[in-house]
């Protein structure tokens, strides 16, 4: 966990090469806390308080100047997201500082544990954040934003008691109920895989959640939810399913 | 095109059947069965092997087995490298996936919203001149042509999810070469932003499903800079990469054999009467319950 000793550089003028060179090579300093597919977590200080470090990292089979431009788009994206869910009320990680050019957001460190670490000690107190994680995520799809991975573990139980959604490295601006059912089945999907004795009502209650900040428009998206459930195990998550052949 | 192809094939149907018997050194009176690609794939072409190979079976009374052709290319692989439970990325002219299996079938985790990639390439080279021929000693016009060349920027990459799209790739790079670019600069950058794409569709299916091994194939896989992206893909990852022969990468009869051959293990044959072909025939409309003990 976060000890945080070290001091940051300036953070808040970045304005040479030199300098986003020598943040890169501070925050590669950083107890690091998960490396994903896209990223590496770390956490460290930020202007005196603790902060996440997310640093997206160049994929080593592409072109650099591919992989750099990649990363920017992604990290302006990723920024955009969740600046557009902050301004409409979804507790999203606060952003303290973005960096396109060298992949780097600096957000909020959220006290609490996770949704799923949760489940396993107050399976009942469960049920009831699975309800509100229903309403964070119809909240965000109302604003137009499919999440991508919304999983027990991207939901985390604050230690002053509320629920927050992060990671929104796969989220995207989106109208379209597929993209959003997929985010509802991917939910369903994580409960049932790590939560399976209390699966049913988890995921009944996160609907209850859902339906009712969504309403009618609600009801479209898990009918195609659950047709995306019966597509199959991997095809489960895909957008079509047209075996494409030349004909 | 597809007509002319169709009647090509029908002129040599037969001394490539004899060329196939004679070099493996048997007649048709030793083989068990005859297996046939009844789909996917152009239907003039597809109803060519299916005539062949209905006269075949019924004038010689041999059972007849359907084989998938997409299935083929991914069995194939597995029997060339050993490797028997990969995560595969196959991308031909007609088609680009991302697959694996899982309860009884290849399922597709991912694929191209629109055009193959193979036929983004010989589009693009088609387009600009540089091909017919498309493969000259192995090697794509658009490989060749990517020599000296350099990357450029402007042309969109496009990954949804699990999905990539090469459509928009397609006209930006060609409105870029009509507007004066240089031809080496943007076929260095269209192979690269098309292959990059691909193997990050396969890296996010090797995480998703947890595999440990990868496989490439179909008539894409012959490319040097798409096997060296894989290999670095798949090393950063701790996965282990085998490569194949071009020769059996691409489109071939031994494919259809050997899948055919476990398939008939498995009893399945299909009355001549039955055999039509199946221009859509999805990878994941197959059950392949020979999956763990294969060959």
């Amino acid at each position: 966990m976060y000890r945080g000793t070290t001091s940051s550089p300036s953070l808040l003028v970045p304005s040479r090469m030199s300098s986003l060179k020598s943040i890169i090579d501070w925050v590669k300093g950083l107890e690091l806390v998960k490396r994903g597919a896209e990223s590496e977590i770390r956490i460290g200080p930020f202007m005196g308080i603790p902060a996440i470090y997310k640093l997206r990292v160049p994929k080593p089979y592409m072109h650099p100047k591919l992989a750099g431009m990649l990363i920017e788009q992604r990290t302006r994206k990723e920024a955009k997201v969740i600046a557009h869910a902050l301004g409409n009320g979804i507790p999203a990680p606060r952003l303290l500082a973005v960096f396109p050019s060298i992949g780097l957001i600096v957000m909020e460190y959220i006290r609490g544990v996770t949704l799923k670490d949760y489940a396993y000690k107050d399976p009942k107190g469960a049920l009831v954040y699975s309800r509100e994680a229903g309403s964070i995520l119809a909240k965000l799809h109302m604003v137009g934003v499919a999440h991508g991975d919304p999983t027990t573990s991207n939901y985390i139980v604050t230690y002053s008691g509320g629920l927050k959604l992060i990671d929104y490295g796969l989220s995207d601006f989106t109208e379209d109920v597929e993209d959003k059912a997929v985010d509802v089945h991917l939910y369903r999907r994580a409960v049932e895989s790590t939560h399976a004795s209390i699966a049913t009502s988890m995921f009944e209650s996160f609907l209850e959640g859902y339906k009712e900040v969504l309403g009618g428009e609600a009801l479209k998206i898990i009918e195609r939810a659950e047709e995306i459930r019966m597509r199959g195990r991997y095809v489960e998550e895909r957008r079509r399913s047209v075996w494409r052949a030349l004909s | 095109m597809p007509r002319e192809v169709a009647t090509f094939f029908s002129r040599v149907a037969g001394d490539v059947v004899r060329e196939a018997l004679d070099s493996a050194g048997v007649g048709v009176g030793d083989l068990d069965a005859i297996a046939v690609a009844l789909g996917p794939g152009m239907g003039p072409q597809l109803r060519v092997g299916a005539t062949v190979a209905r006269a075949l079976a019924s004038y010689y009374s041999k059972p007849l087995v359907p084989v998938n052709h997409a299935v083929a290319h991914v069995e194939i692989a597995r029997f060339l490298t050993g490797l028997r439970d990969p995560i595969v990325l196959y991308v031909a002219g007609g088609n680009t996936a991302v697959v694996s299996y899982s309860e009884g079938r290849y399922r597709v985790f991912g694929e191209t919203l629109d055009m193959p990639l193979g036929n983004l390439l010989d589009t693009f080279a088609r387009e600009v001149g540089i091909a017919p021929p498309y493969v000259v000693e192995g090697v794509h016009a658009v490989d060749r042509c990517a020599e000296g060349g350099d990357f450029i920027e402007g042309l969109p990459y496009i990954v949804k999810g699990q999905d990539s799209s090469f459509s928009g790739l397609l006209t930006a790079a060609l409105k870029m070469v009509r507007s004066g670019a240089k031809l080496a600069d943007v076929c260095y950058t269209l192979r690269e932003i098309a292959y990059s794409s691909v193997v990050e569709v396969l890296e996010r299916g090797l995480a998703h499903t947890g595999r440990r091994e990868v496989l490439l194939t179909g008539g894409v896989a012959a490319s040097r800079v798409l096997n060296e992206k894989i290999e670095a893909m798949a090393k950063l990852h701790g996965a282990v990469y085998k490569p194949i022969p071009a020769k059996y990468a691409g489109d071939n009869g031994v494919m259809i054999a050997i899948t055919g051959m476990a398939a008939y293990r498995w009893g399945y044959t299909i009355d001549v009467s039955r055999a039509f072909i199946r221009q859509r025939w999805r990878i994941d409309q197959v059950d392949v319950p020979w999956y763990y003990e294969f060959p």
